[in-house]
């Protein structure tokens, strides 16, 4: 567990600096939307670029305006602050505006802070539909995607490599449904802070070594015996991209909520969706990044997000959600008001709360509010209970 | 919200209001002075179009007849499709249904009222969007999921890639008030032959998703006719551009935000047209006559938004204008990158035509039309791409002779503050002076006017241009 920690925490891991010792490149990139079995294929190591450690904002509040989320802006004043020297390369995504904008504000920052833009700059270009020719114009971009690692990096990215590449990243995506499968049972073995680091880690450590731990670390697991969710509230986390874990920490640190399953960008969204092993890989990778995605920049894809949200709930015994947003994350935000409204009416409660990403300047206020989320979870629970021992009674 | 705001609906009260608006210059000048004093904080935004002369007399008719058609539309059998300003409504008309345009209705609201759309934007927060959401779409939308306007019979926008916030009011009112919808998404590139095809490829589905939704086939001599319509609206257009080229321009500072707006409303539609004659009329005299377009008489200053206006109360912001004697050589929502535009050969790629000869040819010219019109063109990819954002705005303060550059939007234009400040910085470095305002182009709640006011003129005065 210690060197998923380790991965979720750090922004240069030891598996990077393992990795950049043996003279290996690593790229970057933003969004869950780029085939990182690509890289895996290249014998490059992709890392998902995060906001963590971030001690002020003079660089991203110089290049972005006032009113961009703070995620994109920490991931830039890293980068202003040579934490991201390491990239040999990064990948820009119009995963949402914020983010997409990461490629201008890099680039011209990098005009002011010498030999922050990493050799290798990539705009990938996702388009905000699955069906015919969005699928059509994303598989022309991974292809223009391999063909440019190819160029750059000198390397040679076939078939039989991106085959051999899914069926590996394939067995950490089943792992990460036994993980699953663990929390959703009656008692749980795992915290949810564990197995969102250990989530947040397949996203930046080498794949093989991240398989290879994921497998021992749950065989071990399914050893335990101790229930961690005994009188515990069991929540969901969903909302806006997070790679914190110490927002996890926050609420299970209330000591009285276990967090057993989230829909976040960073989190097992698509576990046990595997990637089609036979046919062409490219089709292949994009039918499951782009094919399976629901993610609200999708848009016109909420009766789907609510129903993966109902059955996670369902499956997971879910007592409560807690929906957040990065402040001027409208897509998350206008989308949780939404969860909201029809969870409710299924008597799921949620708690809506907006926030900044990154350091927790605002922790006592969470704190605050999953508390009494948590005390309105054991009222309404309470009621409940009542009405049918009422119910009972007359009957 | 309020509950006497819940009393009337909206749209009726508005098309009421405009109904009456529109009627004002047909009066006595007596009759028209005594309605300035009934309406304090629309005297100056009313008594600038009537004083502009016929543009601005037909401009305020075709904004009453914009509402009638909503508000009749029902009656006469046809479907209202919520849409956004950069999505052409001249498919809409091609297909008999009724366009009810967010942007459009709210910057009405805005423009008339003492305290805006305020009501409706905060509604749209009382049900749960993020008070970060654009304003643009809040307002009319607020009335709409109040349902206190016209019943919406689908939603269709063209904005995921290029505005997220804009997509997302329009997929948030669809998910709310159980209306299909369809986006039409921009790849972040244009010209090219990929995005080319994903264009029309894009616009087909679109055409398949309204005729699914409103039972009617798209007729192709319809189309023709809209086409040609659009034809000559571009002709105009291009003659209006030419001449806010000239120095002094005979263009007054009120008919850029009438150039686009019943672009936005009545684009392939006679009314559009009718408008177009006029200006074009008015504005040729004034050249020939070289009486310039600003009332006071002298230029001292052009302008160049390079975003959009600012659309509070009263029209104050092209008063403002008016009084400090600055010329508005357009913003990004004038241009139209028709190929027969100045500013586009600079350009190459970037423009569109008009081809009735087969259905294919027509289909093209008007998803192409479409996917170059404002802010889905230009915002779409990295500002510093090839013709996109910083290349257009060079473009135009060059062309038209700019003094300085303004930029203004609204907070929830995510897709523009996410690099305003370096596009800024490119463009200072090209010698042009560059204001970026803090305000709320929807919403004097986020900055008073008088604070924004204040701001200009400070920038005016710091840089020694004023």
């Amino acid at each position: 567990m210690n060197i998923f920690y380790d991965a979720a925490t750090k922004v240069q891991s030891q598996s990077i600096i393992d990795w950049k010792a043996a003279g290996k490149p690593v790229v970057g990139y933003t969004c869950s939307y780029t085939p990182a079995e690509i890289f895996y294929a290249a014998d490059i190591l992709p890392v998902r670029l995060r906001g963590i450690e971030t001690e002020g904002m003079e660089v991203g509040d110089t290049y972005f305006g006032p009113f961009i989320c703070s995620f994109p802006k920490c991931i830039l004043q890293l980068a202003g602050k040579g934490k991201f020297d390491f990239l040999d390369g990064a990948i820009i995504t119009p995963g949402c505006d914020g983010m997409r904008r990461l490629d201008e504000c890099w680039r011209k920052a990098g005009e002011d802070f010498q030999g922050i833009v990493p050799g290798y700059f990539y705009y990938f270009d996702v388009p905000h539909k699955a069906e015919n020719h969005g699928m059509a114009w994303y598989i022309d971009e991974i292809r223009l995607l391999i063909k440019s690692i190819e160029d750059h990096f000198k390397v040679n990215v076939t078939d039989k490599k991106l085959t051999a590449a899914i069926k590996e990243f394939n067995k950490g995506r089943r792992l990460l449904k036994e993980l699953e499968d663990l929390r959703s049972g009656d008692d749980v073995v795992v915290s949810g802070t564990e197995a969102f680091a250990a989530t947040v880690a397949g996203t930046v450590m080498p794949r093989d070594e991240y398989t290879a731990e994921l497998k021992k670390w749950i065989s071990s697991l399914k050893k335990k015996k101790k229930s961690l969710s005994e009188d515990k509230k069991r929540l969901m986390v969903v909302g806006s991209v997070s790679d914190e874990i110490d927002l996890f920490q926050l609420i299970e640190n209330t000591g009285k909520a276990i967090v057993v399953a989230e829909n976040l960008c960073f989190g097992i969204r698509y576990e046990g969706n595997e990637v089609k092993e036979d046919g062409d890989p490219v089709e292949a990778l994009a039918q499951h990044y782009l094919g399976s995605s629901v993610c609200p920049r999708m848009y016109g894809k909420y009766k789907e997000r609510v129903n993966t949200l109902k059955e996670r709930i369902d499956y997971s015994k879910v007592d409560g959600v807690v929906m957040q947003n990065i402040r001027f994350c409208d897509l998350h935000g206008a989308e949780n008001a939404l969860f909201a409204r029809d969870l409710d009416k299924i008597g799921i409660p949620s708690l809506r709360v907006e926030r900044e990403y990154g350091p927790h300047i605002d922790a006592g206020r969470m704190k605050l509010r999953i508390n009494a989320f948590l005390e309105q979870i054991s009222g309404k629970q309470q009621m409940k209970k009542t009405a049918e021992r009422k119910a009972a009674v007359s009957a | 919200m309020r509950p006497e705001m819940r009393e009337y609906n909206y749209d009726w009260m508005m098309g009421s209001l405009l109904n009456v608006a529109a009627k004002v210059p047909h009066g006595t000048p007596k009759e028209t002075e005594l309605t300035y004093r009934y309406i304090p904080y629309f005297k100056s935004g009313l008594s600038a179009l009537i004083n502009v002369g016929p543009p601005g007399i037909q401009f305020l008719s075709l904004v009453a007849k914009y509402y009638e058609n909503i508000l009749t539309a029902r009656e006469q059998g046809k479907k209202i499709a919520a849409t956004t300003f950069c999505n052409t409504p001249a498919i809409l008309y091609a297909m008999d249904i009724v366009p009810a345009t967010f942007e459009i209705l709210t910057a009405i609201g805005c423009l008339v009222w003492k305290r805006g759309m305020f009501d409706y934007m905060d509604y749209c927060c009382e049900v749960g969007m993020p008070e970060t959401s654009c304003s643009s779409q809040r307002g009319a939308l607020g009335a709409a999921l109040a349902e206190l306007s016209e019943k919406i019979d689908f939603v269709i926008c063209d904005t995921p890639g290029v505005c997220d916030t804009n997509a997302n009011a329009f997929a948030f009112a669809s998910v709310y008030m159980d209306k299909p919808f369809y986006q039409l998404n921009y790849p972040s590139t244009i010209g090219d032959g990929r995005s080319q095809k994903y264009h029309i490829d894009d616009y087909k589905e679109m055409i398949r998703f309204i005729e699914e939704h409103s039972g009617k086939k798209l007729d192709y001599d319809r189309l023709k006719e809209v086409l040609r319509e659009i034809d000559k609206q571009d002709a105009m257009i291009a003659d209006m551009e030419d001449m806010l080229m000239l120095r002094p321009t005979p263009i007054p500072p009120i008919f850029n935000v009438m150039l686009y707006a019943a672009r936005f409303c009545f684009s392939g539609h006679p009314e559009y047209t009718k408008l177009l004659e006029v200006m074009v009329d008015t504005a040729r005299k004034r050249a020939a006559a070289g009486i310039p377009g600003l009332s006071a008489g002298k230029e001292k200053l052009r302008a160049f938004m390079c975003y959009i206006d600012h659309y509070t109360v009263d029209m104050n912001f092209y008063n403002f204008f008016e009084e400090r004697g600055i010329a508005h050589t357009g913003s990004i929502l004038t241009r139209n990158f028709r190929d027969n535009n100045k500013y586009v050969e600079t350009l190459p790629g970037n423009t569109y035509g008009v081809d009735t000869s087969s259905p294919d040819a027509m289909l093209d010219s008007i998803a192409q039309m479409n996917a170059r019109l404002p802010m889905v063109r230009s915002i779409r990819g990295p500002y510093d791409r090839n013709g996109m954002w910083l290349e257009e705005s060079l473009a135009c303060a060059k062309l038209y002779q700019a003094d300085c550059v303004i930029y203004n939007g609204t907070p929830g234009c995510r897709n523009t503050w996410g690099m305003v400040k370096p596009f800024a910085r490119d463009m200072e470095k090209q010698g042009f002076p560059t204001h970026i305002m803090y305000d709320d182009a929807f919403d004097d709640r986020v900055e008073a006017w008088d604070a924004t006011r204040e701001r200009l003129d400070e920038f005016f005065h710091v840089r020694g241009l004023l």
